[in-house]
């Protein structure tokens, strides 16, 4: 009973939080608009107008549960990675490549190959900085970012040299992949293509994964006390490693499916920031999967909202920054959080008496 | 043809100046990074109160025709930012990595919102006329061969970076504030209860790292291109954390740290212009990542080696 009177005050908490980051959102554009209320409703209500741009909320919302799975599995278990970014280029890459230059084969097979290509490339790719944490206690929020670099700068240079598609134009990027192993369309006529599939799937494995099997528990237990669980008897730093490799293998996932479902191929710098958008959307959730997946379809709504509010009014879409960073600070408030507790168990007292 | 280049640019002292040039953001960004590590609170938004100061630098210098008042509101926005991290740090309890990483967003989304709503652009805002940071000529040295070249025609932050090195060792190791601060940065709570103001070191820290992030950004915008690109800073803010801890927490490290990153920055750009280069320029890039990831494992392979030896 109290856990879930914990759990309401927690999600009133952070419902309260997002109304906030909205209302400021639309201070700024109070102030800057010259025809603000146009610009609100852009931003509020044109992303439900149309089938168009409910798919299109549902194709941005795809990489964003991703990521957003990759860093919350992280971040549970008390490493603060920065480097989503690059394993989802390391995975895109890894798996594109299998997509593109194996030889023939059944789209039956080939699909699940090019998956698999692309979970190990995020997953070993991921696997570095965890090694580094966990053995040599070297500070992950440098290496990860660090090797974000290093991810981005090599699949450029491929894609701008020896794997270059001759077909791209002045563009870097590969040959493209073979129609049959794409993601099709969900419906007939709306841009939704069935990378949300997948990514439903992601959130139902982490969630069973991470609540309903022990190395999920080793994981959570890692992160909220680590010299506990050792003390308890987990093998702290290989939790710490399989937990990284996991979030890589799923920002690989993110990258390969949104290579499969958006750009058809490889291309540079496709990513722009997925994988640092997945940390606002874990940060949302609590690291909770079905509040990743809540969070990053109100991120994506939120997106898609600006763009229709910059077609129709004279806002830029950099305005959704405002509402992005108040709502990063605001949910992270932790002293927001424990007053409100603290207010609500006195009341309760109160009330006893 | 590459070797050739980079051979005849070194030898007629041409990377030097390279070199001083994009050596001096990193430096000045991770001296800011410095301060705020020593006091305990890393912060990770120096990219963002870069962006930010490079913005304002470049439009209140533009507006006003004065680069040294474009500087300072430049300085003085990012300082402002600074504080308000502190704010939802160290009152709201937000963590400080987070808060910084929404520094970084901020920085990057609202300079291109501004730049929208006031110029009109989105890409980049380029004043035409626009007052730069002024290069500094000395008289006499100027004139003798090889000492002129690397002494004079700099401009004028790239010799305000060096003096922030010594500047940063007087205040961190020679004064009681640098004490507080690295006692509040080593045990706040030990130096609260010694009858340190903790809080208020730290906001000082951060306020520190946004004068020198500040001065990173500014001097981005007004000496090295006399303009404002979206996204310009491109990593320097978080190379800057990387110096940190490459140069060993400590001022003189941090200018060999800052060295080495900008050599690679500056033979990269050497690189890029020489047609068909053999030598990739994204390999030469890639140099201070993987230099300062080998060098983080150096030393966490040194700590533990100590801590082992340690009866």
């Amino acid at each position: 009973m109290k856990s879930s009177k914990a759990l309401f005050l927690e999600i009133g908490g952070i419902l309260a939080a997002v109304v906030t980051a909205l209302l400021c959102g639309f201070v700024v554009i109070l102030l800057t608009s010259s025809e603000p209320f146009t610009a609100i409703s852009a931003l509020l209500l044109d992303p439900l107008s149309s089938t168009f741009n409910i798919g299109t909320i549902l194709n941005k919302a795809v990489p964003l549960i991703l990521t957003g799975l990759a860093l919350s599995v992280v971040f549970q278990s008390g490493v603060f990675s920065m480097g989503a970014e690059g394993q989802l280029y390391i995975g895109a890459f890894v798996g594109a490549l299998a997509g593109v230059y194996l030889p023939d084969l059944s789209p039956w097979i080939h699909f699940p190959l090019v998956i698999v290509c692309a979970l190990l490339g995020g997953a070993l790719f991921g696997a570095i900085p965890g090694v580094l944490k966990a053995y040599l206690n070297a500070n992950e929020i440098v290496t990860t970012l660090m090797l974000n670099f290093v991810a981005i700068l090599t699949t450029s240079y491929f894609v701008n040299n020896q794997l270059k598609a001759a077909s791209g134009g002045g563009y870097a990027k590969m040959d493209n992949i073979s129609k049959d192993i794409l993601l099709p369309k969900l419906f007939p006529g709306m841009a939704a293509h069935a990378g949300i599939l997948i990514a439903v799937a992601a959130v139902i494995i982490v969630y069973l994964l991470m609540y309903k099997t022990s190395i999920g528990y080793e994981l959570r237990l890692v992160g909220k006390n680590g010299h506990f669980a050792r003390y308890g008897g987990i093998a702290t730093r290989k939790v710490i490693v399989v937990s990284v490799m996991i979030s890589g293998a799923l920002a690989g996932l993110a990258g390969i499916v949104e290579v499969l479902g958006i750009h058809g191929t490889f291309k540079e710098n496709f990513s722009a920031n997925l994988g640092f958008d997945g940390i606002i959307i874990a940060l949302l959730a609590r690291n909770h999967p079905i509040g990743v997946l809540i969070a990053a379809l109100f991120y994506a709504y939120i997106q898609v909202g600006a763009q229709t509010m910059q077609f129709g009014s004279d806002m830029p879409r950099e305005v959704a920054v405002i509402i992005q960073v108040m709502l990063v600070l605001l949910v992270s408030a932790q002293a927001i959080f424990t007053y409100i507790k603290q207010r609500y168990a006195r009341s309760g007292q109160k009330a006893v008496k | 043809m590459v070797w050739q280049t980079i051979w005849g640019q070194i030898v007629d002292l041409t990377l030097v100046a390279v070199l001083l040039r994009v050596m001096t953001p990193i430096l000045l960004a991770s001296l800011g990074g410095l301060i705020s590590d020593i006091g305990g609170v890393i912060n990770i938004g120096l990219e963002g109160l870069m962006l930010l100061s490079a913005f304002t630098s470049i439009a209140v210098g533009s507006s006003t025709g004065n680069w040294a008042v474009g500087v300072l509101a430049g300085v003085a926005t990012s300082v402002l930012v600074s504080y308000g991290m502190g704010f939802f740090s160290l009152k709201m309890k937000v963590d400080i990595i987070i808060t910084g990483f929404a520094v970084n967003i901020f920085g990057s989304g609202f300079t291109i919102f501004l730049m929208s709503k006031l110029y009109g652009m989105t890409g980049n805002y380029s004043p035409s006329g626009a007052p730069r940071i002024p290069t500094v000529n000395i008289p006499f040295i100027e004139d003798v061969p090889v000492l002129g070249k690397l002494l004079s025609g700099h401009s004028l932050m790239v010799w305000i970076a060096l003096f922030s090195v010594i500047f940063c060792i007087f205040l961190i190791y020679r004064t009681p504030y640098g004490v507080h601060l690295r006692s509040v940065g080593e045990a706040p709570y030990a130096a609260q209860s010694l009858g340190i103001p903790a809080k208020r070191i730290q906001y000082s820290a951060l306020a520190w790292s946004g004068v020198f992030a500040g001065l990173a950004g500014a001097f981005l915008s007004n000496g090295l291109t006399n303009m404002f690109v979206k996204d310009m800073t491109a990593g320097t803010g978080f190379l800057a954390l990387a110096v940190v801890l490459l140069g060993n927490r400590n001022p003189i490290g941090i200018l060999i740290g800052s060295l080495i990153f900008g050599l690679a920055s500056a033979l990269a750009t050497i690189v890029q212009t020489v047609p068909n280069s053999p030598i990739p320029s994204q390999f030469i890039q890639m140099i201070p990542y993987v230099v300062t990831i080998a060098v983080l494992v150096f030393f966490a392979l040194r700590n533990k080696r100590r801590l082992a030896t340690m009866p």
